[in-house]
């Protein structure tokens, strides 16, 4: 189900994603496979001994050539200003996993899926995003995304990319601090009326996905729940104060 | 906005390496019982405060305390009061 033990990755490639966010391509041996939803614990150890340990989604899809962590680079972070700002091809990098089990989606688990994301926390919806066109699911999808700016939207030429290749696949941008000229979608935070129009009705019970900052993951889900979805098909995973939108 | 304890609270997936190391199986899959008001929950869905070296899980439905998790000098503590049962599926066990 996953491997505890650490171990070495290599660092493949740093592709800058947002002026915040990288995505690291690690190499890793023997790499036996993820399920889109899981986590790797990243370890982190100074010249004196100290180690720091923090959690990172994976975002790429299971069969992907290598595994794909998002990095939001964090001012005052400890480990992430190395992960995102340091690290080059060829570096080494202190790894475990694949870890978690809840907030797994595979395509035979079906949906509809309701995939609502707050700034980095897209991470593990985009595993579940790219394994589903991976494995040519038509499980009916939809991504509500919210970023501080459109030039925060992490993977955004992909998605789009996506979004128009398949029409059974909706993404809608939620930008709450600035939206560009003209922007015709919504310029506010995920809010009640917002799910509403975004989501399908209760009664086709979707299967939610919610992922973000601490504060939006618990208001979002509230707000599913109080317009009638079932709870035990609301799922969350809660990054904390991280990435605020 | 300040920052206050709700920012800081996180759920059972983000201590699942942690909890792996120490039970050696998939714990958000598993689910276990609260002691107080009977609710019936898969541990990724608890709701985690985790400081420093230690961790505090409590119940989504009522807020107890359901179990907490330290680490230090070679040692793990566990407290499991708040617990009233834990059930381990053997397909979530995992590898060294």
């Amino acid at each position: 189900m996953g491997r505890l033990s650490w171990r070495l990755a290599e660092v493949a490639e740093v592709k800058p994603e947002t002026d915040r966010v990288v995505t690291l391509a690690l190499d890793v041996p023997d790499w036996d496979g993820h399920l889109p939803g899981q986590h790797l614990d990243v370890r982190l150890t100074a010249e004196d001994g100290y180690q720091a340990e923090r959690s990172y989604s994976i975002a790429s899809a299971p069969g992907a050539s290598h595994v794909e962590l998002a990095i939001e680079r964090l001012d005052d972070g400890e480990v992430s200003p190395y992960l995102a700002g340091e690290l080059r091809k060829g570096d080494q990098l202190e790894l475990r996993g694949p870890i978690g089990g809840y907030f797994v989606w595979e395509p035979d688990q079906g949906g509809p899926l309701l995939l609502v994301a707050g700034g980095s926390g897209v991470a593990p919806l985009m595993a579940m995003v790219r394994q589903r066109a991976a494995a040519g699911s038509d499980v009916p999808a939809r991504l509500l995304y919210s970023a501080r700016t459109l030039e925060d939207v992490i993977f955004r030429g992909e998605l789009e990319r996506l979004d128009a290749a398949d029409d059974s696949l909706t993404i809608t941008y939620a930008l709450t601090r600035a939206q560009p000229a003209g922007w015709p979608g919504y310029g506010r935070r995920i809010d009640a009326a917002m799910l509403e129009e975004v989501s399908w009705p209760p009664g086709e019970r979707p299967l939610a996905y919610v992922c973000g900052p601490t504060r939006l993951v618990e208001a979002v889900a509230g707000d599913l729940v109080a317009l009638g979805h079932d709870p035990s098909r609301v799922r969350t995973e809660r990054f904390g104060p991280t990435g605020v939108p | 906005m300040s920052m206050d304890e709700t920012d800081l609270r996180l759920d059972g997936n983000a201590v699942a390496g942690m909890m792996a190391e120490l039970f050696g199986f998939e714990m958000t899959v598993e689910w276990g019982g609260c002691a107080g008001c009977g609710a019936v929950n898969q541990l990724g869905a608890l709701l985690v405060y985790a400081h420093g070296m230690g961790v505090v899980a409590c119940c989504p439905d009522c807020g107890r305390n359901l179990f907490r998790i330290a680490r230090g000098q070679g040692r793990w503590w566990l407290d499991l009061r708040g617990l009233a049962w834990l059930q381990l599926d053997e397909q979530a066990r995992m590898s060294r």
